[in-house]
C-alpha cells in the first residue's frame, strides 16, 4: 500500500508522524503547513485543480482515500435540498426513484460529469420544492427519531443501575449492623460456647452472601450474548485424505536357501562364536547380531545362481546398444 | 543384495567358452577398425591374437594383485576384490588394444578404493608407484570417466570374503561335527585369493566361491563338508536347485585350480608387439592423445560461447 502523504510537500506517515492531512471539498489532501503556507490569506486555490477554496473550508481527512471525502462534502450539500422522506411518496417506488436520482447526482458530481445540467437540474428542484424542502428542514426522520428514543432509554437505565447499585449498598450496610447486634445478643444470652456461636454466625452469614451472589451474578454480556459454556462448537469437517497407506512387508529375494533369520541367531547361539560388540559401538546402536546377520545374508544369498547363456544375452545387447550410441 | 544386483544380472556369465566369444569379438572389432588395407597375414603378425591379449591381461592381473598387497597403506582385501573385478569385467568387451592394461590396472585401483570407502588421495596413490608420478596421476585419472563408462556405472562389487566369514560363523554355529573351524581359514583364505587370478567372479556368485573355499580348506585338513552342505546348507534347495549348486561349487574349483602363471617371457614378446599396434588414441604418452586432450579442453571452454552466439542469433 502507499504510504499517505501530502501531495505538494511529499512528506509521508512515515517521516513525520505527527502528519495531519486536511481535505476540502474538491476532494484534493494537503499537509497542515502546507495549508498554513497557502492559505495565509483565508482563501486560495487549490495546488492541484485550481478550485478556489475558503480556509474554514479545511477539515481532517478521515479516510484514506481523499476522494471519499469529497464524495461526503457533495452528498451533504445535495441531501440538504433533497430531503424528502419515505412517508412523503405514495409508494415504495417512487420513494426508491427519488433516492436514485440523488444518487446519480452526487455521482456526477463527484465524477466532473454533465456538471452544467445537473446544477441546473438541483437548482430546478429547489425552486419547484422550496415549501416542502423547508418543512421537512424541521421535521425529523423516523431514524432520528428512532436514535433519540434509545439514548432516551439508556439515559434511564443508566439511573436506575444507580439507584439500584445504592440501594444495594445501604441494605448490605443493614444486613450487617443486623447481623453484628444478633451476635452479641448471643454472646450476651446464650448458654452455648463463644467459639461455636461466632463460627455458627459465620457460617449462616458466608450463606447469605452466596445467596446474593447467586442472585446478581450476570448472565449475559452487555451486547446481550449469554455468560457460559453453549453448546454451539461446530464439529470439523473430516479431511478425506485419499487411500490409506497400506504396509507391505518387504519380501526378500535370496536365489538362495533362506539365510537364518534375526531371531534364529539369537535363539540358535550364533552369537557365541563372534566377537561381542564394544561399549562404544554399542553406544552407536551396533550389535554384533546385526554383522553376523549380513555376512549370513551373504554367503546364503545368490547360492542357487546359475547363469545361461539367454541370461547374459541382456547384457550384450545393453552392450552393443552402447557402442553404436558413441 | 547380491540377488537383485546389477552384478547377477549384467556381469555373469555362462562359463568361460562365453566369456572366450566375447573376448575374441572385442578383438576382432578391434582389429576391423584399425587394419586399413592390411592382409591376413600381415594382420596376424602385426596385431595381438585372442589368446596373446589374454596371456597379456592375466599378466596384469597378477600385476595389479601384487600392486595392492603392497599398497601402502595396507588395502583391505575387498578392495583388491573389486580392483580385479573391474579390471576383469573392463576386458571383457574391450581389447587390450584399444586401452593399455598398464593404464586401466591403476585406474581401476584408484577407483575401487573410493567404492569400497577407501579413500587414498591421488597424490598420496601414487607414491606407491616408481617414475614419474605426476604423468601417472594424470593418466589415471584421465581414464576414469572411460572405465566408469565401459562398467555401465555398475560399481558395487559383492566379494566372496564376507560370505566366507558367514560360513565359519554357521558351521561353528550349525555344524558341531568339526571341532574347531577356525583351521580351515587359512585354506580356504588362500582358495579366495587365488580365485581372484581366475574368471571365477564373472561366472559365479560370491557365495559360491566362499562355499567352494569352504569346502577346499576343509578338504586340505582332511574334514568332509558334503554332509553340511547336504543336510543343512541346501536342506530347503529343490533336487534341481541342489544339483546345479554342487556342480558350480565342483566348477569353481576346477576353474580356481586350473589356473596357469603366465611367463614373463612370454608377456614381454606379447608386450613389444602391443607397443606398435595399440590404439595411439587411448596412449597418454603419444601426441595424438595429447592433441585430443587439448581439443576437448577447448572445446569445454567453447561451449558458453557458442550459447550466446545461438542466443544472439534469435
Amino acid at each position: 500500500m502507499d504510504e499517505q502523504g501530502c501531495p505538494r510537500c511529499k512528506t509521508t506517515k512515515y517521516r513525520n508522524p505527527s502528519l495531519k492531512l486536511l481535505v476540502n471539498v474538491c476532494g484534493h489532501s494537503l499537509c497542515e503547513s502546507c495549508v498554513d503556507l497557502l492559505f495565509v490569506k483565508g482563501s486560495g486555490v487549490c495546488p492541484e485543480c485550481n478550485t478556489s477554496l475558503r480556509r474554514t473550508n479545511f477539515r481532517l481527512q478521515l479516510f484514506e482515500d481523499p476522494f471519499v471525502e469529497k464524495e461526503i462534502d457533495i452528498r451533504k450539500k445535495v441531501l440538504r435540498d433533497y430531503n424528502m422522506k419515505e412517508e412523503d411518496f405514495a409508494s415504495l417506488e417512487e420513494y426508491n426513484d427519488y433516492l436514485e436520482t440523488i444518487e446519480t447526482i452526487v455521482y456526477n458530481l463527484t465524477n466532473h460529469i454533465n456538471i452544467d445540467e445537473t446544477k441546473k437540474m438541483m437548482e430546478q428542484y429547489k425552486k419547484d420544492n422550496k415549501d416542502q424542502i423547508k418543512k421537512n428542514q424541521s421535521k425529523m426522520s423516523k431514524d432520528e427519531v428512532m436514535l433519540e428514543t434509545l439514548i432516551e432509554q439508556e439515559q434511564h437505565e443508566a439511573v436506575m443501575r444507580k439507584a439500584l447499585i445504592k440501594e444495594d449498598e445501604q441494605r448490605e450496610k443493614a444486613a450487617k449492623r443486623k447481623h453484628k447486634d444478633a451476635l452479641i445478643d448471643d454472646l450476651m444470652f446464650s448458654e452455648l460456647s463463644a467459639q461455636a456461636i461466632i463460627s455458627s454466625h459465620r457460617e449462616s452469614a458466608r450463606l447469605e452472601e452466596e445467596e446474593l451472589k447467586a442472585k446478581t451474578a450476570a448472565t449475559a454480556f452487555s451486547t446481550g450474548i449469554k455468560i457460559g459454556h453453549q453448546n454451539n462448537i461446530v464439529p470439523l469437517n473430516r479431511v478425506d485424505s485419499g487411500v490409506m497407506y497400506r504396509y507391505c512387508p518387504l519380501v526378500m529375494e535370496w536365489c538362495g536357501p533362506d539365510p537364518p533369520s534375526m531371531d534364529d541367531i539369537y535363539g540358535d547361539g550364533y552369537l557365541q562364536n563372534i566377537r561381542p560388540a564394544s561399549d562404544a559401538e554399542r553406544a552407536g546402536g551396533f550389535r554384533e547380531a546385526i554383522a553376523c546377520h549380513r555376512a549370513l545374508q551373504e554367503a546364503f544369498c545368490g547360492l542357487y545362481s546359475y547363469p545361461t547363456i539367454s541370461s547374459s544375452l541382456a547384457m550384450k545387447q545393453q552392450t552393443s546398444m552402447a557402442s553404436t550410441s558413441h | 543384495m547380491f540377488a537383485t544386483s546389477s552384478q547377477l544380472k549384467c556381469w555373469l556369465f555362462s562359463g568361460e567358452t562365453e566369456l572366450a566369444k566375447h573376448r575374441s569379438e572385442a578383438n576382432k572389432a578391434f582389429i576391423q577398425t584399425w587394419r586399413q588395407d592390411k592382409t591376413d597375414e600381415e594382420v596376424a603378425k602385426f596385431f595381438l591374437t585372442p589368446s596373446e591379449e589374454r596371456i597379456l591381461s592375466r599378466q596384469f592381473e597378477v600385476v595389479l594383485r601384487k600392486f595392492c598387497s603392497e599398497f601402502q597403506p595396507p588395502m583391505p582385501k575387498c578392495v583388491i576384490g573389486t580392483a580385479l573385478a573391474y579390471f576383469k569385467r573392463f576386458y571383457v568387451f574391450n581389447s587390450t588394444m584399444d586401452y593399455n592394461p598398464k593404464d586401466i590396472m591403476l585406474t581401476c585401483a584408484y577407483l575401487a578404493c573410493k567404492v569400497e570407502e577407501f579413500y587414498v588421495p591421488i597424490g598420496q596413490f601414487v607414491k606407491n608407484l616408481r617414475g614419474d608420478r605426476e604423468k601417472f596421476a594424470d593418466a589415471i585419472l584421465s581414464f576414469e570417466l572411460t572405465l566408469m563408462e565401459k562398467l555401465h556405472y555398475q560399481l558395487t562389487i559383492h566379494n566372496p570374503f564376507r560370505a566366507l566369514e558367514g560360513y565359519i560363523i554357521d558351521l561353528k554355529t550349525r555344524y558341531k561335527e568339526i571341532q574347531n573351524p577356525e583351521k580351515l581359514r587359512k585354506c580356504a583364505d588362500e582358495f579366495l585369493d587365488k580365485s581372484l587370478l581366475s574368471d571365477a567372479c564373472l561366472i559365479f556368485s560370491p557365495s559360491q566361491i566362499a562355499l567352494a573355499a569352504v569346502k577346499f580348506g576343509a578338504a586340505k585338513e582332511g574334514i568332509s563338508l558334503d554332509g553340511y552342505i547336504r543336510n543343512k546348507v541346501l536342506k530347503t534347495a529343490t533336487e534341481k536347485e541342489a544339483e546345479n549348486t554342487l556342480y558350480q561349487l565342483r566348477r569353481v574349483k576346477a576353474i580356481v585350480k586350473s589356473f596357469e602363471q603366465t611367463t614373463r617371457e612370454q608377456a614381454q614378446g606379447v608386450q613389444k608387439k602391443l607397443d606398435r599396434c595399440r590404439n595411439q588414441e587411448n596412449n597418454p604418452d603419444s601426441e595424438i592423445f595429447k592433441q585430443k586432450a587439448l581439443d576437448k579442453l577447448n572445446e569445454e571452454d567453447n561451449v558458453p560461447a557458442v550459447k550466446r552466439a545461438k542466443l544472439s542469433n534469435v
